[in-house]
C-alpha cells in the first residue's frame, strides 16, 4: 500500500471538515470505548487489570522466545498437515500466493479480513495476475466496492454513515433503496453466498499461531472467515511472525481479552482453531492449507526498543480511545494502521522519514496504554520516536528558538519576573489572541487569563 | 540463504527482549466461577448466557425434542445433518426419513436448516464447541440459516479454560485429531453498518440449542 503519512496534517484537515466522517467515527469509537470498559471490568477492576497483565505476559513471553517458538510452530503445523512458507517482504509473500494459486489452478478467491494483507497489497497483486478477489467481511466488502482501504483495525468502514453505505450498495450493485441496516446485510449475504460457494481458494490472516499444537487461531463474528477457510479447496493464511504464541492456555486468555477490548464481547461468535487440511475421512474442509510467515519489517523492529509494538493483538481499543483518531479517523494516518498503534507501527515499518508527522499525532494523554489489552506503552514509544526524529535532524527553527528563549527566561529570577510582567502587559493589549504563529493555538481556544499578581508577588506581600 | 533462515537468523542475532518480565504466578479465568458447580447449576448458567446472546435454548425429553426439531424444520424438505452417531438423539434420522425429509450433501449451500450434535459446551460464555471429523461436518453449523444443536448436560464444561485443561490432560485431541475446532458463541452477526447489531451476517441467523433431559 502506498504511504501518504507525511501528508498527515493535510489529510487530517480534510477529515475534520467531513461531517459524515465526524459523525460516524465519533459515534463508532465512543460506543466501542464504552463497551470495552464494561466488558473488561465486568468482574471488578482488579480482576480486569490482572487479566490484562496475564495477556501482556503471554505475548511478551512469546516474543522473548520468538525464534524458538517459530521453529516449534513450524514443526507442529507441519505435523498437522499445514504447508509452511516464509517471506521476508511483501514481494516475496505475494509471489508465494501467486505461485500457490497457479499450482492449484485457482481462478477465484474469497478473502477474510487481514491487516497484514493490506500491508502486502496482496489483492492488487492477485488482480494483476487475473484472479478474481472478493473481500468478504461486510465492512471490507463495502470499502472494496468503494475502492478504499480500511480505516479501523476491527471496523474497517467505521468512517461511513448508514446512508453513505446504502448509496455504495445502490451505485455498485443495484440494491433497492432502503434505510434498514438489516436489509443491507441481507443483501450482502445474498450477493456473497455465491462467491463463497464458487471460490476455489480462501485467504485469511491469522490472529494467533499456537506453537504447542500447530494450530491457526482465527476470530470473527460474521462467519465469513469460516466460509473462506472451509469451502474452497485451498486455504492460505498470511501470518505475521509476531503472531506465534506458546500454548493453548495462552490462547484462552488472549482470545478472550481481544473481543472484550475490541467490541465488548466475551468471545467473538466464532473462535476458530484450524488444525490443517481436512482429514482423510472428512468430506468438507480444504485439501491444502498453507501458512505463510511474513516478516515485512518485523525482524527490524524486534531488534530495537520498539519490540513491544509487536505484542499488538489488533483489537482496535487504542484507536477507539484516542482523541486524535476520534477526530481524524484512520485514513489520515496515510497507511494501513491508524490511531496510536499506527502512529508507532507506520514509522517503524515504512521508515521514520516517510511518516514524520505521526509520532506527533498524539496528545500523550495515555489513554491508549490504559485500554491496551496487552499493556503496550504506546506513549513511551511515541516520545522515543520524537527523540529519534530530532536525532535524525528534524528541527523547527521556531520551536528551537522558543525553547532557547524559555531557557534564558527560566534561568534568572530577574528575567523570569520581567517575563511575567511582559506577558501580563501583552495580554492586556492583545486580549485572548496570540500574535503570529502562536495564533494557530488561539485560533480555536481562548488564551487563559493571567492572574493579576504572580505567586512570587503574593508571597512577598504575605511576608511583609 | 532461505527466507526462513534469514528471518530466524535475524531474530536470533537480536538481543532477547522482555527478559525482565516476570511470570504470572496465579493464572486467572476470564469469568470467575466456582469450579464446584453442580451440573444443574452449570446448565442454568449456560442457558442464561446463551439466551442473552439470543440463542434459543430448550430443555426437552426425547419425544418433545423430536417435535421441536420438526417444528423448526417446518416446510423444508431437506436439511444438513451430522451423522446419526454424533447426535445424541437416537432415531432422529429415521424420523426425518419417515417425514419425507432428506439429508442433503454437506456442501449444499442452499439448505436452510442444519442439525448437529456438539463436542462440548461452555457454561460461562454460552458457547458450543464443535470439532470436525467424519460425520461431524463443519458446514452444518455454518451454511444454513437455522442451526439446531442437540446436546446432553454432561457435555458442559465450566468455561473455556476448564475445557482447555481437560483437553491438555488428554493430549489436545481437538487440536491434533480434528482438523477444525470452533467455539460458537451466539448466531452469526455484524455491526459493520453504523454499529447496528444485525444477526445472520454469513453464518446462521438463528441458533437453537436442545438440551436433552
Amino acid at each position: 500500500m502506498q504511504v501518504q503519512s507525511n501528508d498527515f496534517i493535510a489529510l487530517a484537515d480534510i477529515a475534520i471538515h467531513n461531517p459524515d466522517l465526524q459523525q460516524a467515527v465519533g459515534m463508532g469509537t465512543r460506543t466501542a470505548y464504552t463497551k470495552r470498559a464494561k466488558s473488561m471490568f465486568a468482574h471488578g477492576d482488579e480482576h480486569g487489570e490482572a487479566l490484562r497483565q496475564q495477556a501482556a505476559e503471554a505475548k511478551r513471553r512469546a516474543l522473548r522466545n520468538l525464534p524458538d517458538l517459530l521453529e516449534t510452530a513450524e514443526t507442529n503445523l507441519t505435523k498437522n498437515g499445514f504447508k509452511v512458507e516464509w517471506a521476508v517482504d511483501a514481494t516475496e509473500a505475494n509471489n508465494l500466493v501467486l505461485e500457490i494459486a497457479k499450482r492449484h489452478g485457482i481462478k477465484s478467491v474469497t478473502k477474510s479480513k487481514s491487516m497484514l494483507s493490506e500491508e502486502l497489497g496482496v489483492n492488487h497483486a492477485m488482480e494483476k495476475a487475473g484472479l478474481r478477489v472478493v473481500e468478504t467481511d461486510l465492512g471490507e466488502y463495502i470499502i472494496q466496492l468503494n475502492d478504499e482501504p480500511p480505516s479501523h483495525i476491527v471496523a474497517p468502514v467505521i468512517h461511513k454513515t448508514k446512508p453513505e453505505i446504502r448509496d455504495i450498495f445502490m451505485r455498485e450493485l443495484g440494491m433497492e433503496y432502503t434505510d434498514d441496516a438489516g436489509e443491507m446485510v441481507a443483501f450482502a449475504r445474498k450477493m456473497l453466498r455465491d462467491d463463497f460457494l464458487n471460490a476455489d481458494m480462501g485467504i485469511s490472516g491469522g490472529n494467533f499461531i499456537i506453537a504447542e499444537t500447530g494450530s491457526l487461531g482465527l476470530v470473527m463474528n460474521e462467519g465469513n472467515g469460516r466460509m473462506c477457510t472451509t469451502v474452497p479447496k485451498v486455504h492460505i493464511a498470511l501470518v505475521g511472525i509476531e503472531k506465534v504464541i506458546e500454548s493453548v492456555e495462552d490462547y484462552t486468555t488472549l482470545t478472550q481479552v481481544l473481543p472484550r477490548s475490541g467490541t465488548g464481547q466475551n468471545l467473538t461468535v466464532y473462535t476458530n482453531i484450524i488444525n490443517g487440511p481436512s482429514r482423510e475421512d472428512e468430506v468438507d474442509g480444504p485439501e491444502h492449507v498453507y501458512v505463510i510467515f511474513v516478516d515485512n519489517g518485523r525482524t527490524d523492529v524486534y531488534a530495537t526498543n520498539y519490540a513491544e509494538a509487536l505484542a499488538c493483538i489488533r483489537c482496535g481499543a487504542c484507536q477507539n480511545a484516542c482523541p486524535v483518531y476520534r477526530s481524524t479517523g484512520g485514513h489520515a494516518y496515510g497507511w494501513v494502521y491508524g490511531g496510536p498503534i499506527g502512529a508507532v507501527l507506520t514509522p517503524l515499518y515504512v521508515g521514520l522519514e516517510n511518516a514524520a508527522p505521526l509520532p506527533h499525532a498524539s496528545s500523550l494523554c495515555g489513554s491508549c496504554k490504559e485500554v491496551c489489552p496487552v499493556d503496550i506503552d504506546l506513549p513511551r514509544m511515541l516520545l522515543d520516536l520524537r527523540w529519534d526524529l530530532v536525532q535524525e535532524g528534524e528541527s523547527k527553527f521556531g520551536w528551537d528558538m522558543g525553547m532557547k528563549m524559555w531557557a534564558v527566561g527560566m534561568t534568572s529570577p530577574a528575567r523570569y519576573n520581567f517575563g511575567g510582567v511582559a506577558a501580563r502587559a501583552g495580554q492586556f493589549v492583545m486580549g485572548d489572541y496570540m500574535p503570529g504563529v502562536l495564533g494557530n493555538w488561539t485560533k480555536y481556544r481562548d488564551f487563559p487569563e493571567f492572574a493579576p499578581k504572580s505567586f512570587h508577588q503574593l508571597w512577598k506581600e504575605r511576608n511583609k | 540463504m532461505s527466507s526462513r533462515d534469514k528471518i530466524l537468523g535475524k531474530l536470533r542475532s537480536a538481543q532477547k527482549p522482555f527478559t525482565e518480565v516476570a511470570p504470572i504466578e496465579e493464572r486467572r479465568h476470564m469469568v470467575p466461577m466456582s469450579p464446584e458447580l453442580t451440573q444443574d447449576e452449570l446448565l442454568q448458567r449456560f442457558t442464561e448466557e446463551a439466551s442473552a446472546l439470543s440463542c434459543y435454548v430448550y430443555h426437552l425429553n426425547k419425544n418433545d425434542a423430536f417435535e421441536q426439531i420438526m417444528d423448526l424444520i417446518g416446510d423444508n424438505k431437506s436439511v444438513l445433518s451430522w451423522a446419526q452417531d454424533y447426535i445424541p438423539l437416537d432415531g432422529l434420522h429415521d424420523k426425518l426419513s419417515d417425514a419425507g425429509i432428506s439429508i442433503a450433501d454437506p456442501k449444499d449451500g442452499n439448505v436452510l436448516v442444519g442439525i448437529s450434535g456438539v463436542s462440548s459446551a461452555l457454561a460461562a460464555t454460552g458457547s458450543l464447541v464443535m470439532s470436525s471429523g467424519a460425520g461431524q461436518y463443519r458446514t452444518t453449523s455454518l451454511l444454513p440459516d437455522r442451526h439446531i444443536a442437540v446436546m446432553t448436560p454432561d457435555q458442559l464444561y465450566v468455561d473455556f479454560e476448564t475445557w482447555q485443561q481437560a483437553q491438555q490432560a488428554e493430549g489436545y485431541p481437538a487440536f491434533t485429531k480434528s482438523s477444525n475446532t470452533t467455539l460458537i458463541t451466539g448466531p452469526s452477526k455484524t455491526a459493520d453498518i453504523a454499529q447496528e447489531l444485525i444477526k445472520g451476517a454469513h453464518g446462521p441467523r438463528e441458533v437453537h440449542i436442545i438440551v436433552l433431559k
